[in-house]
C-alpha cells in the first residue's frame, strides 16, 4: 500500500522450488512489484509492505531474504536502469559474486552469435551509455551475468528472476534465450521467475522443447474482487484458439477500388521507405486497403512503421509521400486542416502504442469520452455498456469515476482502443494494439474487431505479435516495410 | 486503551501534518497573524491598529486580485498565442514583440509607470471609488507579473503537444481548444498553476509594498500617494514607523532597549514584521505545495 491506495493484494503467490515460474497477464497488474518484493528490492519506509504475515522490514532482515539477494539474480525489464554507466560491460560482467572471467566465453558466444571474438571484446570494453549498446544488447548482457551466476551458484536454493527479459529482443534472440534457460535449468533445477506478456513464447516453448513440463509451470495473473490472483495458464487452450484463429470475412460486398492506396515509396527524415507485399522484397506495391479489411504492416523495430502511420494520419511530415483516401489525394503539400476537417475521428483514426501516454492519467475514465464527436459523450449508462465490450460484464458504476492512473496497463489500453473504435471510423490504425494484454483480453478485442471488419470497416495494423496477426489476415493483406538500400549505401559512402 | 489509541492517532496525525510543509506554512502564517492582531489589540492604539488593519486587508486585497487578473491574462493570452500558432504564424511573431517588450521592463520601473497612470486618473476624477481603484492597482501589477502563468502554460502546452497523448485526441475528432483548456490546463496543469500562483501572490505583496513604499517616501514628485488605498509598504513609509524601525537599530547597541520595543514600537515593527513573516510564510509554502506535488 502506498498512503491510501492498494497497490497488489494476493493472498496465495506460489513459486514451485526447482522450477520455472513463467508468470503471464497483462502489464501493470503487479507481476514485477510481487517479484521485487520477494526479491526484498521495494521501499520499505514508502509502502507498508506485508508479506507472509510479516513486516517487510523483518522479512528484509531474515536469512531467506539475504539468501535470495547473495544467490539469485534479478534481470530488470528496462536494461539500461540495471547497468553502471561508470563501469564497464567487461568490469560489470566481472563484478562481485560473479567474478570469474573464465566463464565469460561460452555465455557471450551463445548470446551474441553475431559478433566476431574481436568484436565482442570491442563491446565489452564499452561504458553503458543511453544510446550504445543498443536496448537488445543491453538485455542480452544482464541474462548473461544471470547465466554465469548460475554456473558460479554455490546454493541452487534461490530465486532467479527474469522480468520482460525478451522486451527488447527479437524471436531469434528470444529463442536462443528460452534454448540456453532450458539448457541450465536441465543440468541445475533451479528456481525461475519468468515474467512476460509474450504469449507468443508459449508456442515456441511447447513446440521446440517436449521436455517442457519438467522444467516450466505456466501462470498467470489476473484480477477478482479487486485483488490480484495466481492461476494456472492453459497453453493447450491458446495453442488450439491460435489454430482456429481466422480471418474475418467481410458481410458487405467487397469494392474493387481501394479506400486507402498508399503509394510505395516515402520520404521521410531523409530517408526513403519502401512497401511491398512480396516477404523477398523483390518488387514494390502500394499499400491498399478495402472496405471491411485488415491489413497488416511488418517491419524490423525502427525502420517507420509508427512513422508511417503517422504520415497517413496527416500528423508526421514527410518530404514526399501520395495517399488517395476515398478519392481524396493527400501528399506532402496537403494542409493539415485537410485531415482536422475531413478526416480525423470520420473517415480514419488512430490508436497509439502507448496507452500511457495517450490517455490523460489525470482524468477519470469517463473522462475519456469527453470530447469526442459523439452525441453520447456525456451518458453514464451509454459510457459504462461501452466499456462492457472490453471490460467485464456488469461493470460497477464507480469504475466509470475511477482515475485512469490508477488502472493496470492493461485496463488503460482497453480505454486507447474503446475511445477510437466507438467511432467506427472507416480505417482505423492500430499501432501495437495488444500491448500489456493479457490472453482473455486479446481474444476479445480480437473478436470486437472482427465485428467491426465484417461492418465493413478496416483495420491497419502494426504489431510485433505477428503469430496472431499473421493467423487474423489473410496472407495477401501482409505488407512489409522496408529502407531503400540504395538510399543507405549513399548515407553510409563517406 | 482508547485514550491511548486516540493518542496514538493523534501524534500520527501531527506527524504527518508536520510532514506537509505547505500546510504547516499556512497555519504557521494564520497563527503569526492572529498572535500579531491579538497583540496589537491588547498593546496599540486604535486609529494607529486601524490602519494597520486597513493596510494589512488592502494589500491582501490586492495581491489576490493580482492573482485573479495574473491567471486570467495569463490564460487569454496562452489561448490567443496558441490560435496564432496554429493560425497565423506571422501575427504570432507581434504577439511575441509585445510580450518580450513587458518582460524587457524591470516590474518595478513598469508598476512605478503604472502608478504615474494612476494617479493621472484619480486627479482627473475618472478613478474615484475606493475598489476601483484598488483593482486598477491590482491590474497594473498583474500585468507584469502574468507572463510568469502565461510561459507555464506555454511550456505545459508544449510538453503535451510532444507526447502522443496530443495526437491522440486529435484523431480521435476532439477539438484543440477542448484538449488546451480542458485536458491540458484544466486537468493535467493545476498543481503547476497554483504553485505558480502561489509564488505570484509572493511577487505581488512584494511588489505592491516596495512601490508603496518608495513613492511614500518621496522618491517621485510626480505621483502623489495621499488618494491612494493605504497599504503595508506606505505604512513602512510614515514617520511613526520609520522611528519604530530606527528604534530597532538603536536597540542594538542599548540592548535593555530591546525589552521596549513590542510596546513602544509597535506600528513600524508590525508592519515590518508582517510584510518579511508573510513573504517567508508565502516562500515556503510553495516551497512545500511544489515538493509535495513532485513539481
Amino acid at each position: 500500500m502506498t498512503g491510501q491506495r492498494m497497490l497488489v493484494d494476493i493472498r496465495h503467490f506460489t513459486l514451485t522450488p526447482g522450477k520455472i515460474t513463467l508468470l503471464l497477464g497483462e502489464s501493470g497488474i503487479g507481476k514485477t512489484l510481487i517479484s521485487r518484493t520477494i526479491f526484498g528490492l521495494m521501499p520499505e519506509k514508502e509502502l507498508n509492505i506485508t508479506i507472509n504475515e510479516q513486516d517487510y522490514s523483518d522479512y528484509l532482515a531474515g536469512a531467506q531474504c539475504r539468501e535470495i539477494q547473495s544467490q539469485g539474480f534479478f534481470v530488470f525489464q528496462e536494461p539500461s536502469s540495471h547497468l553502471n554507466p561508470m563501469m564497464t560491460l567487461s568490469d560489470q560482467l566481472n563484478e562481485g559474486t560473479i567474478h570469474d572471467p573464465s566463464s565469460n566465453n561460452d555465455i557471450l558466444k551463445a548470446l551474441f552469435p553475431a559478433l566476431t571474438d574481436h568484436e565482442r571484446h570491442q563491446l565489452l570494453n564499452v561504458y553503458p551509455k543511453p544510446y550504445r549498446p543498443s536496448g537488445g544488447e543491453k538485455q542480452r548482457f544482464l541474462i548473461a551475468m544471470a547465466f554465469k551466476k548460475m554456473a558460479l551458484l554455490k546454493n541452487p536454493d534461490t530465486i532467479f528472476v527474469f522480468d520482460e527479459p525478451t522486451g527488447n529482443l527479437d524471436n531469434v534472440y528470444r529463442n536462443i534465450f528460452l534454448k540456453m534457460l532450458i539448457e541450465v535449468h536441465k543440468t541445475i533445477p533451479l528456481t525461475v521467475l519468468l515474467i512476460t506478456h509474450d504469449y507468443s513464447m508459449i508456442t515456441e516453448l511447447t513446440t521446440r522443447h517436449s521436455e517442457i513440463p519438467d522444467h516450466i509451470e505456466f501462470h498467470e495473473m489476473c484480477v477478482s474482487d479487486n485483488r490480484q490472483k495466481q492461476v494456472k495458464f492453459s497453453t493447450e487452450s491458446y495453442i488450439s484458439w491460435l489454430r482456429d484463429l481466422q480471418p474475418a470475412v467481410s458481410q458487405r460486398k467487397s469494392s474493387i477500388d481501394p479506400i486507402l492506396r498508399l503509394e510505395p515509396e516515402i520520404e521521410v527524415f531523409g530517408r526513403t521507405l519502401l512497401i511491398t507485399n512480396d516477404s523477398t522484397h523483390r518488387s514494390r506495391s502500394s499499400l491498399d486497403i478495402f472496405e471491411g479489411d485488415a491489413v497488416y504492416l511488418k517491419a524490423g523495430s525502427g525502420v517507420g512503421k509508427t512513422t508511417i502511420a503517422k504520415i497517413i494520419m496527416g500528423l508526421q511530415h514527410a518530404t514526399r509521400f501520395n495517399l488517395n483516401l476515398k478519392g481524396l489525394d493527400l501528399n506532402e503539400k496537403t494542409p493539415i486542416n485537410v485531415w482536422k476537417n475531413r478526416i480525423w475521428a470520420r473517415t480514419m483514426s488512430m490508436v497509439f502504442q502507448h496507452a500511457d501516454e495517450a490517455l490523460n492519467l489525470s482524468g477519470k475514465v469517463k473522462d475519456i469520452f469527453r470530447g469526442l464527436p459523439i452525441p453520447e459523450r456525456s451518458d453514464r449508462g451509454f459510457i459504462k455498456s461501452t466499456l462492457e465490450t472490453v471490460f467485464e460484464k456488469n461493470l460497477p458504476p464507480s469504475f466509470l469515476d475511477m482515475p485512469v492512473a490508477y488502472l493496470s496497463g492493461g485496463q488503460k489500453q482497453r480505454l486507447n482502443l474503446i475511445r477510437a473504435l466507438i467511432l467506427e471510423p472507416d480505417i482505423l490504425i492500430l499501432d501495437e494494439p495488444f500491448n500489456g494484454l493479457d490472453f482473455n483480453t486479446m481474444q476479445r478485442i480480437l473478436d470486437l474487431l472482427q465485428a467491426h471488419q465484417k461492418k465493413g470497416k478496416s483495420f491497419l495494423i502494426i504489431s510485433h505479435n505477428e503469430e496472431i496477426i499473421d493467423r487474423f489476415v489473410t496472407p495477401d493483406r501482409i505488407y512489409y516495410l522496408y529502407r531503400d538500400r540504395s538510399d543507405q549505401e549513399r548515407s553510409e559512402s563517406p | 486503551m482508547t485514550a491511548t489509541t486516540t493518542g496514538e492517532k493523534l501524534r500520527h496525525r501531527l506527524n504527518h501534518f508536520v510532514t506537509l510543509k505547505d500546510w504547516l506554512w499556512l497555519s504557521i502564517w494564520i497563527s503569526g497573524i492572529l498572535f500579531i492582531w491579538i497583540w496589537n489589540l491588547i498593546f496599540l492604539n486604535s486609529p494607529a491598529l486601524h490602519q494597520i488593519e486597513n493596510g494589512f486587508l488592502n494589500t491582501i486585497i490586492i495581491a489576490a486580485m493580482v492573482i485573479l487578473i495574473a491567471a486570467g491574462l495569463g490564460w487569454g493570452i496562452t489561448l490567443i498565442d496558441d490560435i496564432l500558432y496554429r493560425r497565423f504564424p506571422r501575427m504570432r511573431i507581434a504577439l511575441g514583440f509585445l510580450i518580450n517588450l513587458i518582460r524587457s521592463v524591470p516590474q518595478i520601473v513598469g508598476t512605478l509607470l503604472g502608478y504615474v497612470l494612476l494617479t493621472l486618473l484619480i486627479q482627473n476624477k475618472i478613478l474615484t471609488s475606493a475598489p476601483l481603484i484598488l483593482f486598477s492597482m491590482a491590474l497594473i501589477i498583474a500585468v507584469f507579473l502574468f507572463l510568469e502563468i502565461f510561459d507555464l502554460l506555454r511550456e505545459r502546452i508544449a510538453h503535451f503537444r510532444k507526447l502522443d497523448f496530443y495526437d491522440a485526441m486529435l484523431v480521435c475528432g476532439i477539438s484543440e481548444h477542448f484538449i488546451i483548456n480542458r485536458e491540458i490546463i484544466l486537468r493535467s496543469s493545476p498543481m503547476h498553476m497554483i504553485n505558480k500562483l502561489i509564488g505570484i501572490f509572493g511577487g505581488a505583496i512584494f511588489l505592491l509594498c516596495s512601490v508603496d513604499f518608495i513613492i511614500s517616501v518621496g522618491l517621485s514628485t510626480e505621483i502623489s500617494p495621499v488618494d491612494l488605498p493605504v497599504t503595508l509598504g506606505s505604512l513602512l513609509a510614515k514617520i511613526d514607523s520609520k522611528q519604530d524601525i530606527l528604534a530597532i537599530g538603536h536597540s542594538m547597541t542599548h540592548w535593555n532597549y530591546m525589552i521596549k520595543l513590542p510596546f513602544e514600537h509597535l506600528q513600524g515593527i508590525t508592519v515590518a514584521s508582517l510584510i518579511v513573516f508573510t513573504l517567508l510564510c508565502i516562500y515556503q509554502i510553495a516551497n512545500g505545495y511544489g515538493r509535495r506535488h513532485r513539481l
